[in-house]
This record gives structure tokens, sequence and C-alpha cells, in this order.
């Protein structure tokens, strides 16, 4: 056991000797495949970020129900009843009309606006937290609610914070749909470069074969070479995007603080650059597998 | 030891290089095998290090039945056997140590023991001087020697030579065909083939003759 790890450590090390003995050409290799990492994974950022910074907004939507003006008491009783019987709401809020004016003079600083007005020109409101339903269920919650008696109208409150919720839920998934285009692309990159590898060490697979070499052996040195590869460019990436955020992030900053947010495009994490670390390996690896195999196949019996 | 049972060896194409053919060589022998190029001699010799594999009939090596064999198994095999190719086989990208190497790192052998063996097969083949020579740089002989140095560092026992002698003056192949009696001399099983039966006839070993796949009377 010892002897067979002191062999593939043998083999992990003239592999990598290999890679540092050509460091040009490797190292464009390497920069391609980093660069092919670097995409999802800073779009990845970027939307993890984003999630961030929008988990603080309020995107639970809440339906706010305006009065007409010439609204009485009694209807305010029956949209009070009927939102109180309804099985959709989660819980509601009478909004009086002369607390949201106050609420308004408070809000604006403006305090004579009631006076120079004369009455008070806000409608009574019901704001209703629905239960957690699907955007076409609310939808329809919204119309039936709007169709109460002296309602004016009912409006989502939480529109946007949905519609901005939903465009990161749509970015994530195009982040992962681009790393599966991408672990693709790493697998076919380093099936291509091991086949040349192979192509140009093809007298020595056969000799090797003739005089004993099991497949394993054979496709030893490509598969730690393509491991190699795959390790050192996720290394590669992972100094790129943490690049990229650092040279984005002053500006972001700035532009974020228009909004008083306190905006950072965060860096991988530990475990995260762990997990491209393998990840980017295993698919060199099966590339190189894959080239290996195929080869290997090709030139049976023998 | 190596044994043919009822062996019959037919190339894709319908070509019977081997017919029906029966013969034993016991453990620590040393046979000749004779015959006209195209007699099958180097087909024989590609069925017992499991090169190719036979269409009928059993191939028997140190006890395993090669025709029963996986294909997976066969590199285990090889690993007990040194082959002297015909056409050599040396790998010129690398200098004479490597090349002698090779089979060393195919076991997998301790790196410095490994070291030590390669140095002795170089000096037992008198290649002693040229570790760090390219192969290219090396004489038609000494590159044949090249060829028997890796064929035996691994201590096989069983060795194979196809036409070892051919294309060499009949003084070194004399000194080639000393080298192989060492071998057998220590142990090794030795299977040889020439055309020239002169040089056989000297050492007074059993000789098969082959003619067209099959024994020639």
């Amino acid at each position: 056991m010892k002897h067979y790890l002191y062999l593939h450590a043998q083999s992990a090390r003239s592999a990598l000797l290999k890679i540092l003995r050509q460091p040009f050409g490797n190292l464009l290799n390497l920069l391609m495949l980093a660069i092919a990492l670097a995409l999802p994974v800073s779009l990845y950022l970027g939307v993890s970020s984003l999630q961030q910074w929008t988990a603080r907004l309020n995107t639970t939507p809440q339906i706010t129900l305006f009065m007409e003006l010439s609204s009485e008491q009694a209807d305010l009783a029956a949209v009070e009843s009927s939102l109180k019987h309804h099985p959709r709401v989660a819980s509601f809020r009478f909004v009086h009309k002369d607390a949201a004016l106050k609420e308004l003079e408070q809000r604006s600083g403006l305090n004579a606006i009631s006076e120079g007005l004369g009455s008070n020109p806000l409608p009574h409101a019901f704001i209703v937290t629905p239960q957690a339903l699907e955007p076409a269920m609310l939808d329809l919650l919204q119309k039936e609610l709007s169709g109460l008696p002296m309602v004016e109208l009912a409006q989502f409150d939480a529109a946007w914070a949905r519609k901005l919720h939903a465009m990161i839920t749509l970015a994530g998934q195009l982040a992962w749909l681009l790393a599966v285009v991408f672990a693709l692309a790493m697998v076919l990159i380093n099936h291509n470069t091991i086949r040349m590898q192979i192509l140009a060490r093809q007298e020595e697979i056969a000799v090797s074969k003739l005089i004993g070499a099991t497949d394993s052996f054979i496709r030893r040195p490509f598969l730690y070479h393509a491991a190699w590869q795959g390790g050192l460019s996720a290394l590669l990436c992972w100094g790129l995007s943490s690049w990229l955020a650092y040279q984005a992030n002053p500006a972001l900053a700035e532009f974020a603080s228009l909004y008083g947010i306190d905006a950072q495009l965060r860096s991988l994490q530990p475990l995260e650059v762990l997990a491209m670390l393998l990840g980017a390996m295993l698919l060199s690896m099966l590339g190189a597998r894959l080239a290996a195999d195929h080869h290997l196949r090709k030139s049976q019996p023998a | 030891m190596i044994r043919f049972d009822q062996v019959t060896k037919r190339y894709p194409g319908g070509h019977e290089a081997l017919r029906n053919l029966s013969f034993t060589v016991e453990s620590g022998e040393m046979v000749f095998l004779a015959g006209h190029s195209g007699a099958g001699k180097s087909t024989l010799l590609k069925l017992v290090s499991g090169i190719e594999r036979a269409t009928s009939g059993n191939v028997l090596v140190n006890n395993q039945n090669l025709s029963k064999l996986r294909a997976s198994q066969l590199p285990y095999v090889r690993q007990h056997i040194g082959v002297v190719f015909q056409d050599h086989k040396i790998l010129f990208d690398r200098t004479v140590f490597d090349n002698v190497m090779l089979p060393l790192d195919i076991i997998g052998f301790d790196r410095r023991d490994a070291q030590r063996r390669v140095r002795a097969a170089l000096d037992k083949v008198g290649l002693a001087g040229k570790e760090k020579v390219m192969p290219i740089r090396l004489s038609g002989g000494e590159q044949q020697r090249l060829c028997i140095a890796r064929a035996v560092v691994h201590r096989p026992s069983i060795l194979l030579a196809d036409e070892p002698s051919a294309n060499l003056d009949r003084a070194y192949a004399l000194d080639i065909m000393e080298l192989f009696k060492s071998f057998h001399q220590v142990g090794v099983t030795v299977l040889i083939s020439a055309h020239d039966e002169t040089l056989m006839e000297d050492y007074g070993r059993r000789i098969i003759r082959l003619r067209e796949g099959q024994f020639a009377a």
C-alpha cells in the first residue's frame, strides 16, 4: 500500500514537472481553462452578492386596498369582515385616513398640508398580507379584493421587489446553466489536450503495452497531468475572479451609496474555492480518461 | 514453461500462420526456432507474449492458459517475459538509461533499486559507459544490446528473441548468442528465432523447425 502511494506520488510529481518544463505553452492552456471557469464563477459571485443585498429588502408582497373617499363606517366594516374570513389573507392592518395624513406630514416634513387643503384628500386603506402564494394566485387575489364594495384600488406594494427577485433568480439559473456548459467545455478542452499528448507519445505507449504495461499504468500520467491542469486553472480562476471583484468594488460602492446600500462584490469562500478546485480537477480527469480510453480501445489488441 | 496444445492462428483475411501446433519448452530450457521468413516464427513468439491470441488451441505460459485469460490480465503475464523485438522498438526520445528503466517503471520498482538494476543490465550487455547517450548515436549492434538489456532488466523467467542476429556480422552475432546462453545458464527459459541455422547448430540445443506454420520434417 505504501509502495502504491509512492508510485502515485511519483507520477504526480513527474506530471507537474512536465507542465513546468514547458511553462509558456502550458500557461496559455491554463489561462484558457481559467477564463472558461471564471465566466460562470463571476456570474455566480455577482448573483449571490445581489442576493445578499436584496435579502434585506422586504419581498413579501402586500396588497394595499384604498377605499373610496366616500366610503363610510359600514363599508369599512364589510371589507374588514370579508378580509377576516378570506382564506388567503394571512393578516391585515387598517390605516385610517387621518393617520395616513399624519404620517405623510411627518415623512415629507410639510406640517401644514392639511391646513392648506382644507379637507383630508387621502382615503382609508387596508394593508393586506396574503399567505405565501404563487404570483398567478396573487394576481387573482388582487382582482378579487379590488372587487370588494367601495374599494377604489388594490395595489401591490412589493411588485418591484418581486420583479427584482425574479430577475435575480433567473440570473442565478443562468449562472448554473453557464456552469454546466463550461463544465462540458472543461471536459472537452482536456480531452483535446490529452489526446494531443497521447498522439505525441503513441510510440512509447505501444512499446509500454508490449512489455507489460497495464491500461491504468498508461492512463496514469495523463490523468495526473489533467488533474494538475484542472487544479492550477481553478487557482488561476480564483485569482482572476478576486481581481475582478477588487477592480469593480470601488465603482460599485459609489453607485450603491447613491441608494444608501452598502454593496460589495463578495469573493469566493474557502469552501467554494475547494469545491471549484475539486470540480475542475475531476472534470479535467474525466476528459483525460475519455481520451485515454478511446486511444486504448483503438489500439487493441496488443 | 511454455506449452502449445493444438494451436492454430489464423489472421483476419484467412492467412493461417500456425496450424495445429503442439510442443513444450521446459523451464530453464534453451530452444531455437528455425524456418524461412513467413514460416510462423514471429507469430509463435507473439502468441507466447500474448501480443496475439490463438484462434484455437491452448497456449500455456508459466501454467497460465493465455487463451482463456482476460485481456486485462495479459500485462501481468508479459511482466514475467522479456522480449527482444525484431525491430528493437527502442524509444529514441530518451537516453539509453531511460529506455532500460521502462520495464521497471511499469512493474513499479523502487527508484533506487531500479537504478541499480538498470546499471547492472547495461553492464551485462556491454553498454556500461553509454547510460546518458541517446540511442540514435548507437551502432546497430549496440542498439540490439540495448534491446536485450531492456528485455532482461526485470529478470524475467522467459526470454524471447525474434531474429536477434539478423543484420549483424557473424562475430557480433556470436557475441549476442553467448549473451543469451549466459541468461540460460542462470535458469531463464530462452526461445530464440532465426532463419540462419548455421549459428544454432554450433550450440547443440533443440531446434524447432517451422515451415508454413507446421513442424518441418
